[in-house]
C-alpha cells in the first residue's frame, strides 16, 4: 500500500517535473497480481526459474508497474496443481503462469480460468489447452541445435551414441525426434545406440562408461542436460577427451570443468529464465496489448517459442565470465526483457 | 484413546471412566468437526471470499476425491484392516476409464461403458484385496502394498504416459450442474446418503464388532470373512468413484494420478477419530478429516507463507490436529 502510494507520488512528481504526460503516468496506476505455479521441486533449475520470475516481477516497478506475485511451489500431483490454479482464481489473480505437470489434464481448469478472464501462460512444457498460451523454448529445436553442432563438428560423418532422459516424458520425446531428424540428414552419421539415463548425472556416467566399453570407435555423443557432466567424466576417465566430441550442459560447475579440461563440446541453453520471460509477456498482455496474429506455433498452435542460445568453444569464455562467480548449480540463463517481448505484440 | 474405548468397562473402572469411554465411542468425530470449524474460521479471516458459493463449490471440487477415498478407507480400517492400494486403484480406474472412452470414439455409449467399467474395476480390485487378506489370511499391510504395486503396474501398462482426452461434455458436466445443482454437490450428497444408509445395516454392526473383537465376533457366529471382504470391496468402489471424479476434473488419463491418496486417506480417517486398531469410528469423521487436510492447504496458501516453509507448516498443523485428539482423549 505504502509502496503503491510512493510509486504514484513519484510518478506524479516525474510528470510534474517533465511537464509531459508520459506513458509512465498511465502505467503508474497499473497493479497486477500474478500467480506462479510450479508442480515439481527437486532441481536447482526450478528454484532458479522461480527466483528469476520473482525478480522480473520486482523489476517492473522501475517502469511504474506494480506486479505482485504469489508463488505455489511444491511436489504435487496433477490434482494438487489444479488446486493451485483454483486458489489463484479464488484469490482473484490477473494471470497465472504455470510449469505444468501434465500436457492435457489442465484443459478443464484453464477453460474455467479463461471464462473468468484470467490469463494463463504455460512455460517449460507445452499444454494442449486452447485457453492457455505457451511461452518457452521448443524442446525439439533445443535438441536440433546441439545435434547440428555435433554433426558439423564431426564433419558430417562418424559414429554417435545418444543418452536420453526419461522414456515417455513429453519433453524427452520431442528432443529425441529433434536429434534423429538432424542425424537423419547426414547419411554418413550412424547412431550406434540410444540409451535412457533418466536425467540423472550418476546414471549418465554409468551409461557412458558402458557405451565406451561396448563401442570403442565412438566419435560423438549426444547427451541431454543433467547427464552431460557425468558422461564427460566417463569420457575423461577413459582418456578419450581429445578424440570425442560430446554435447554439454549449462550449469556453472560443468562450464568450469569444460573450460579447464578443454572439452570439444557445445550446449543448447534451456534457460531457467523462461518463467520470467513468460511473466514479462503476461504483463504486456495485461496492459492491454494484443498479440500479433502470426506469433503462435508449436504442437498445439498456441506456443510462442523463445530463442535458444548455444554455448560453444567460441563463446565459452564470454559466457563463463558472466557466471563464474555464481554457485556451481547455477544455470546459464536468458530472459526476454519487457522491451524484447514487445515484438510479440502489435 | 483406543485402549480405554476398546476394553469394555469392567467392574473396577469408576463411573466417570465408564461415561467417558461411552462418550468417545459415540462421538469420535466431534473433535474433527471442531478442528474443521477452527480452520474454516482461519480461512475466512485470510480469504473473505471463502463463503461465496462459487468458492465453496471450487473448494469442494478440490476436496471431493480425497473425501471419497477416505470414506472407503474407513470401512477397511473399522474392520481393523488397512488398504494401501487405494491410490493405485484410483490410477488404474482413471486410465482404464479414459482409455475406454477415447478408444470407443467418445460417444455417449462409450462414456457410459467407460464409467461403469471403471466402477466395476474398482470393486473387482477391492474384492481381490479382500480375498487375499480375509480368505487367504495374508497380512493386510504387506498384501495391499503388494497389490497396490500390481494395480499401479496395470495402470502403466494400459497407459504408459499421461495423456488421452475425454470429450468436453464429460468435464463440462462434471464442472457444471445437473438439475440446477452443481455436479460435485450431487456426488457428495449421494455418497453421504449411501454411507448413512449403510451405517444402519446389519453389515455395519458386524463391521464394528469384527474390528473391535475379531475373535469374539467370529465365535458369536458373525461372518467375519464376508464382512472383511465387503469392506475391501467398498474401499475399491469409493476409490473408483474418486477416480471418475478425477476424470471429470482433469479430462485425461495419468497412470501416476492416485499416488498421493493412499497415505492422505489414512490420515483423513485417523484425523476423523476412527481408531487404526478398528471397531471405533465412522465415515462422518473421515469426511471432516479429508476436508481438514484440504483446508490446511488453503490456509497455507492464503496466509501467503513463503513457499520454502509451506511443507514444514503443513506437516506441523497435521501433527497438531492428531496430537489434539490424543491429548483430549487421554485427559
Amino acid at each position: 500500500m505504502l509502496r503503491r502510494t510512493f510509486l504514484t507520488l513519484s510518478a506524479a512528481a516525474l510528470v510534474a517535473a517533465t511537464g509531459s504526460v508520459a506513458p509512465t503516468a498511465a502505467r503508474a496506476q497499473d497493479t497486477f497480481t500474478i500467480g506462479l505455479s510450479n508442480g515439481w521441486v527437486g532441481s536447482e533449475w526450478r528454484t532458479q526459474m522461480i527466483d528469476e520470475a520473482v525478480a522480473a516481477a520486482e523489476a517492473w516497478a522501475d517502469r511504474g508497474v506494480e506486479v505482485e506475485v504469489i508463488v505455489q511451489s511444491a511436489d504435487v500431483d496433477v490434482q494438487g496443481q489444479i488446486a493451485h490454479v483454483r486458489n489463484f482464481m479464488n484469490q482473484g489473480v490477473d494471470a497465472i503462469i504455470i510449469n505444468p505437470n501434465s500436457p492435457t489434464a489442465f484443459d478443464p481448469i484453464f477453460a474455467q480460468a479463461a471464462q473468468r478472464g484470467v490469463l494463463v501462460i504455460a512455460t517449460d512444457a507445452e499444454v494442449s489447452s486452447q485457453d492457455a498460451i505457451y511461452v518457452g523454448i521448443d524442446q525439439k529445436g533445443w535438441a536440433m541445435k546441439s545435434a547440428e553442432w555435433l554433426a558439423e563438428t564431426l564433419g558430417g560423418k562418424g559414429s554417435v551414441v545418444a543418452i536420453n532422459g526419461v522414456a515417455g516424458h513429453p519433453a524427452n520425446q520431442m528432443r529425441v525426434e529433434g536429434y534423429r531428424e538432424v542425424f537423419g540428414k547426414h547419411p554418413d552419421i550412424e547412431i550406434l545406440n540410444e540409451v535412457n539415463a533418466n536425467w540423472d548425472q550418476a546414471q549418465g556416467q554409468q551409461a557412458m562408461r558402458t557405451l565406451l566399453a561396448t563401442y570403442p570407435d565412438i566419435n560423438g555423443v549426444w547427451v541431454q542436460d543433467g547427464m552431460a557432466a557425468g558422461a564427460w567424466r566417463a569420457i575423461n576417465e577413459a582418456g578419450r577427451t581429445d578424440d570425442i566430441a560430446a554435447t554439454g550442459e549449462i550449469r556453472v560447475d560443468f562450464l568450469t570443468q569444460w573450460k579447464e579440461k578443454g572439452y570439444n563440446s557445445a550446449a543448447s541453453v534451456n534457460p531457467p529464465g523462461v518463467m520470467a520471460s513468460a511473466l514479462n509477456v503476461a504483463v504486456l498482455k495485461l496492459q492491454g496489448h494484443e498479440f500479433k496474429d502470426d506469433v503462435f506455433g508449436g504442437v498445439y498452435g498456441n506456443a510462442i517459442y523463445l530463442p535458444i542460445p548455444l554455448i560453444t568453444n567460441e563463446n565459452l569464455d564470454e559466457v563463463y565470465a558472466e557466471v563464474k562467480d555464481k554457485p556451481g548449480y547455477y544455470s546459464v540463463t536468458t530472459v526476454v526483457t519487457p522491451d524484447e517481448a514487445e515484438q510479440y505484440f502489435d | 484413546m483406543t485402549e480405554h474405548a476398546k476394553t469394555a468397562p469392567s467392574n473396577h473402572t469408576s463411573l466417570t471412566q465408564r461415561l467417558r469411554s461411552f462418550d468417545l465411542r459415540r462421538h469420535t468425530y466431534l473433535l474433527s468437526v471442531v478442528f474443521f470449524l477452527i480452520l474454516c474460521g482461519i480461512n475466512i479471516a485470510l480469504q473473505p471470499s471463502f463463503l461465496q458459493p462459487g468458492v465453496m463449490v471450487s473448494n469442494l471440487s478440490t476436496f471431493l476425491p480425497l473425501i471419497l477415498v477416505s470414506i472407503g478407507q474407513t470401512y477397511v480400517i473399522l474392520a481393523s484392516d488397512i488398504d494401501l492400494s487405494v491410490g493405485s486403484i484410483v490410477s488404474l480406474v482413471n486410465v482404464a476409464t479414459v482409455s475406454i472412452i477415447e478408444g470407443m470414439g467418445g460417444t455417449g455409449g462409450a462414456i457410459a461403458l467407460g464409467l461403469t467399467t471403471g466402477l466395476g474395476l474398482g470393486i473387482a480390485a477391492g474384492l481381490f484385496n479382500g480375498l487375499c487378506v480375509a480368505l487367504l489370511r495374508f497380512q493386510p499391510i504387506v498384501t495391499t502394498f503388494a497389490t497396490g504395486i500390481i494395480f499401479a503396474g496395470l495402470a502403466l501398462w494400459i497407459l504408459p504416459q499421461a495423456g488421452k482426452q475425454v470429450p468436453a461434455t464429460v468435464w463440462q458436466t462434471y464442472g457444471g450442474s445437473i438439475l440446477g445443482v452443481q455436479t460435485v454437490i450431487w456426488v457428495l450428497t449421494l455418497a453421504v446418503i449411501f454411507a448413512l444408509v449403510l451405517a444402519r445395516t446389519r453389515f455395519h454392526h458386524a463391521l464394528l464388532a469384527t474390528g473391535g473383537q475379531m475373535q469374539s465376533a467370529f465365535q458369536t457366529g458373525l461372518h467375519v470373512l464376508r464382512v472383511r471382504i465387503t469392506a475391501y470391496a467398498l474401499s475399491g468402489l469409493f476409490s473408483a468413484l474418486a477416480a471418475l471424479c478425477l476424470v471429470g476434473e482433469t479430462a485425461s488419463g495419468d497412470p501416476l494420478l492416485g499416488t498421493g491418496y493412499t497415505l492422505s486417506s489414512i490420515s483423513a480417517v485417523v484425523l476423523g477419530g476412527t481408531a487404526l486398531s478398528g471397531g471405533i469410528g465412522g465415515f462422518i469423521g473421515s469426511v471432516f478429516g479429508a476436508m481438514i487436510l484440504g483446508l490446511i492447504d488453503n490456509v497455507i496458501f492464503f496466509a501467503r507463507l513463503p513457499f520454502e516453509y509451506q511443507g514444514l507448516v503443513q506437516g506441523l498443523i497435521v501433527l497438531l490436529a492428531l496430537a489434539g485428539g490424543v491429548f483430549v482423549s487421554r485427559r
